[in-house]
């Protein structure tokens, strides 16, 4: 025994000298023998499940919706049909990437569904040229119908089913940076019919065809038009700047020569930014007018319409229809983060039978607050809570902006 | 049986006894062995300080880690990474400086360079002739719009365009910022400016491009180069003036983070959170407006050496510093406030845009459009933010700004003249907006962060007990001198790290002094703080480790405000 608690008392005093002796004896061996220590437990790095997914989500289906190729479809047909999904195929490379073909169809929660075939040329003459022709089959089966005319009433709801083949072509020419002029023909082919919305009536079930004008035609029309068209948004999602649009059409009724009209539409929208571009005054005026020569009426389904999450945001979609209408929007914008939005908006309009009432006059107005995930270029998603109309309160999510 | 059960019993007790023993022996040794480490690890080794980081000792095998823009902004912006702790940076040497490492070479900040060094930057050649290039593939990364070229040797250059609403903005920024981080001490990669003819350029056999419709690759084709130059500035003769970005040696790993370590490389000892030169980088982010400064813009290469492999880390993509924003004048926000930052938001909420956030109101001065939106007056340094919150910027202390800032101020009004000038802004008016505007910001800069701490420098001991040093604050004309220096000596004792105080404190109205009667040792250090009314932080002490060396005294540790290391 007492040779061991010798023993141990050599050893506690001897210990720290043979650890001494273990200890590096200069920075260079401390950093060595951590960085041999390290290499024994070295890894290769296994990405976590967030990484992953984001990597998944940045570099592969970020493409999927613009994609070449088969790609998804997913937006909305037109006002009121609903989200929509479907399936596309786009090749933009063609001509030595002078041209682009797009073709997809699809259907919407509302069984509105459509299909399209376009061919672009948009940037031909060193971007000075643009052209493109397309065809198209639009079936949207359950269109308001309130009637016409301003004093339309709100319990006249009805439906109507309309069915579109479309043939046509555009051409524009870019003589300056923010100016495009051009013209355009297509050939309409439409065909209605019972709406199939089960809980309204259809529309010949509530008004008279003498107070639907063109409910039973069926006409085809060749749409011959020029427009001019100023853009100097900045950027696209604008925060100043200004969009102005003015498309004469002439509609030819091809196959009764009952139905041949002409409308003039003129689109002012103007984008006032300030505290660095965060706050936008957004304002817009739409007109729309149309005249007919004697004897000759203008089809119900190609007159203007106010309702909707596009226009007067506080009434059913298409809830005011007639041969003219005058709609003024103004929003104040302010950025939240970036990418995110807050607007508060305003939005009066009318139509009204006869071009001398096309006033400010006994306007149908709303108020609402929204909210907008966007890019530079324009909005993503939107929901705007709209208030203050005859038609109550109406919430929209809308996959796109407004103006 | 009984004595056979006593022999047994005994023997037993032998055994038991002797596994005690053995126990007892190997329990104390345990103790012994443990009780010393503080002992056995000397603060101060003799070849303190280091100055060379060998952190390409050990061979790696490592794998790209490509992080996307997506993953780096939710990562950093909500899920705080890495470690967020009030400590001195791990990677510094004993006398606080950063030593050459492979993410740091000391330049400016601890040798004077000629105006000419600086200027000239990473760069191998004076310049570039593209003649004889081909275009060797598309451009990978990144908004601004560009592709590859090899020279005729086989090197690979990446080729950028400024677009036509702000010539010269992202190639100006990208030169300037290239020759200011590499007179820094980091790694960068050659770049040059250059014009090149539309017309003569010839695709490489085997070119490809990464489809910028599907992401997938495929060979590059003519209308690809259209493109480029559809959205690129064109010069008055019809040539282009581009940017040429040499690419770097060995085999790329994608980037390296601000935070955490690489898992596969075992030189790399040191969470990237607790680098100096990672925390300090906020500094010069601030100074040059680096709202970009985050882990994918930057790039780790795998390089051989000997036949042994060891990861470089590059500081890269420079095009939207200062007034860039590589393809627009830089946003308002940038460099004031995150992308996403809870509570200007939430009130910018609530309040329907009635809060205004204080960037909001800045007037840039009006200028070139090569310079973008970049300005002085309203610059707060200490307020700068980068685009996302950065994990070392997060950690850096007085101590890392301290350091950051004397860089900073070593950049003279002649160097960074001669460095925008690099940039060949063709309205000299931008030549000098941004200079004026560096030189208002660096001084912005330097005053905010270099007196935080006590801002004694060069600190020295003769053989005789002549202690000399000078005001780094006061050299670099962010501050007046102190009214005095209140100097505190002790003896050190390097086993145990304790310091015994010699003499009473020692005041000074100027930058030398002497050891008091009765110091001597091994080792000695004083501990130096400032008294000035304008001048806080230069209460906060700086500290300074002297030993005995054949010629007198050398200079072995400084400690600038907290002391509080890893272990604390």
């Amino acid at each position: 025994m007492h040779r061991h608690v010798v023993l141990c008392w050599a050893l506690v005093i001897v210990a720290p000298t043979v650890a001494w002796s273990q200890e590096p004896a200069t920075r260079e061996e401390v950093d060595r023998q951590r960085r041999e220590q390290q290499a024994k437990e070295v890894k290769s790095y296994q990405p976590g499940g967030l990484e992953r997914a984001m990597n998944f989500a940045e570099n592969k289906a970020i493409f999927l919706l613009d994609r070449e190729g088969i790609h998804p479809k997913l937006g909305s047909l037109t006002t009121g049909s609903g989200f929509a999904y479907g399936v596309g195929f786009r090749d933009r490379d063609l001509f030595s990437n002078k041209g682009a073909l797009e073709l997809w169809a699809a259907g919407s929660i509302k069984r509105y569904w459509a299909t399209e075939a376009r061919l672009t040329f948009p940037r031909l003459a060193n971007n000075h040229l643009y052209l493109e022709t397309w065809a198209s089959h639009r079936d949207y089966p359950q269109e308001n119908f309130f009637g016409l005319g301003p004093d339309s009433n709100r319990d006249d709801q009805s439906d109507y089913a309309i069915r579109t083949n479309h043939f046509g072509g555009r051409a524009g020419v870019r003589p300056f940076e923010h100016l495009l002029v051009g013209g355009a023909m297509e050939y309409l082919e439409p065909k209605l019919g019972a709406g199939e919305n089960d809980r309204v009536p259809s529309v010949p079930d509530v008004f008279s065809p003498f107070d639907v004008p063109g409910i039973t035609s069926r006409s085809d029309f060749l749409r011959s038009s020029g427009f001019i068209e100023v853009d100097y948004r900045e950027p696209l999602n604008a925060k100043r700047g200004g969009w102005y649009r003015f498309d004469f059409s002439h509609y030819d009724d091809h196959s009764t020569n009952r139905f041949t009209f002409n409308r003039l539409d003129a689109d002012v929208r103007q984008f006032f930014g300030f505290l660095a571009g965060r706050r936008v005054i957004a304002a817009r005026l739409f007109v729309s007018t149309s005249d007919t020569e004697a004897g000759q009426t203008m089809p119900f389904f190609f007159m203007p319409t106010l309702g909707g999450n596009d226009t007067l945001r506080g009434f059913k979609e298409y809830r005011f229809r007639a041969p003219h209408a005058i709609l003024a929007q103004a929003e104040y914008r302010w950025e939240i983060w970036s990418g995110f939005d807050g607007a508060l908006f305003y939005d009066a309009g009318k139509v009204a039978n006869e071009r001398s009432d096309l006033n400010f006059q006994d306007l149908e107005k709303d108020y609402g607050i929204g909210f907008r995930f966007n890019t530079n270029s324009g909005v993503v998603f939107r929901v705007d809570a709209a208030f203050g109309s005859a038609d109550g309160k109406h919430l929209y999510m809308v996959v796109g902006g407004i103006f | 049986m009984v004595t056979r059960a006593r022999c047994v019993s005994a023997g037993a007790a032998r055994d038991l006894a002797g596994r005690m023993s053995r126990a007892a022996i190997i329990g104390l040794l345990a103790v012994a062995t443990v009780s010393m480490p503080r002992s056995a690890s000397p603060r101060f080794y003799p070849d303190d300080p280091l100055w060379v980081d060998d952190d390409r000792a050990m061979p790696v095998k490592a794998v790209p880690i490509e992080d996307t823009n997506g993953f780096d902004f939710v990562v950093n912006t909500f899920a705080q990474p890495g470690e967020r702790r009030d400590v001195r940076a791990l990677n510094v040497n004993t006398v606080d400086e950063v030593p050459d490492s492979s993410w740091f070479t000391n330049r400016i900040g601890r040798k004077a360079m000629s105006v000419a060094e600086i200027v000239r930057g990473p760069d191998r050649a004076e310049s570039v002739d593209l003649a004889g290039w081909k275009v060797s593939g598309g451009k990978t990364t990144g908004v601004q719009p560009g592709f590859r070229m090899t020279d005729p040797q086989g090197q690979t250059y990446q080729i950028e365009i400024d677009p036509p609403s702000n010539p010269e903005l992202a190639s100006g920024a990208e030169i300037i910022g290239t020759a200011f981080y590499h007179a820094i001490g980091y790694h960068v990669v050659d770049v040059y400016l250059a014009e090149i003819d539309r017309e003569s350029l010839v695709i490489a056999d085997g070119a490809t491009i990464r489809d910028p419709l599907n992401g997938r690759r495929r060979s590059m084709k003519k209308y690809d180069l259209d493109n480029v130059f559809n959205r690129a500035a064109r010069l008055e003769n019809g040539h282009y003036r581009v940017l040429v970005s040499r690419f770097a040696p060995g085999a790329p790993l994608g980037n390296f983070r601000y935070y955490g370590k690489r898992p596969d490389d075992p030189n790399d000892l040191v969470e990237h959170e607790h680098r100096r030169e990672l925390r300090g980088a906020r500094v010069f982010g601030a100074w040059l407006n680096h709202d970009d400064s985050r882990g994918v813009n930057s790039l780790d290469m795998l390089e051989t050496t000997n036949g042994r492999t060891w990861i470089k880390h590059y500081m890269f993509d420079f095009g939207s510093i200062l007034g860039s924003g590589t393809i627009f004048a830089q946003r308002h926000r940038s460099g004031n406030e995150y992308i996403f930052e809870q509570k200007p938001g939430w009130l910018s909420m609530v309040t329907l845009g009635l809060y205004v956030r204080p960037w909001m109101t800045i007037d840039y001065p009006d200028v070139p459009p090569s310079v973008g939106r970049l300005e002085a007056d309203r610059f707060d340094p200490l307020t700068w933010k980068p685009e996302y919150p950065n994990p070392a910027f997060a950690n850096m202390r007085p101590d890392d700004a301290f350091w950051a800032a004397r860089i900073v101020s070593k950049f003279s009004d002649e160097a960074i003249r001669s460095i925008v000038e690099k940039a060949r802004y063709s309205d000299r008016a931008a030549t000098d907006f941004v200079t004026n505007t560096i030189i208002a910001r660096r001084n912005k800069v330097v005053a905010a962060w270099i007196n935080q701490v006590c801002p004694v420098a060069d600190v020295a001991l003769s053989a005789d007990g002549s202690l000399t040093f000078t005001n780094a604050a006061v050299d670099a004309m962010a501050a007046t001198p102190p009214e005095r220096y209140s100097l505190n000596w002790f003896r050190f004792d390097n086993a145990t790290d304790q310091r015994t105080p010699v003499g009473g404190a020692m005041t000074v109205s100027s930058g030398s002094a002497r050891v008091p009667e009765g110091l001597t040792g091994d080792y000695i250090g004083v501990s130096v703080t400032a008294t000035h009314p304008q001048q806080p932080g230069w209460t906060t002490p700086s500290t300074f480790f002297f030993r005995r060396a054949s010629g007198g005294w050398s200079l072995v540790g400084v400690e600038r405000g907290s002391a509080k290391t890893s272990e604390s």
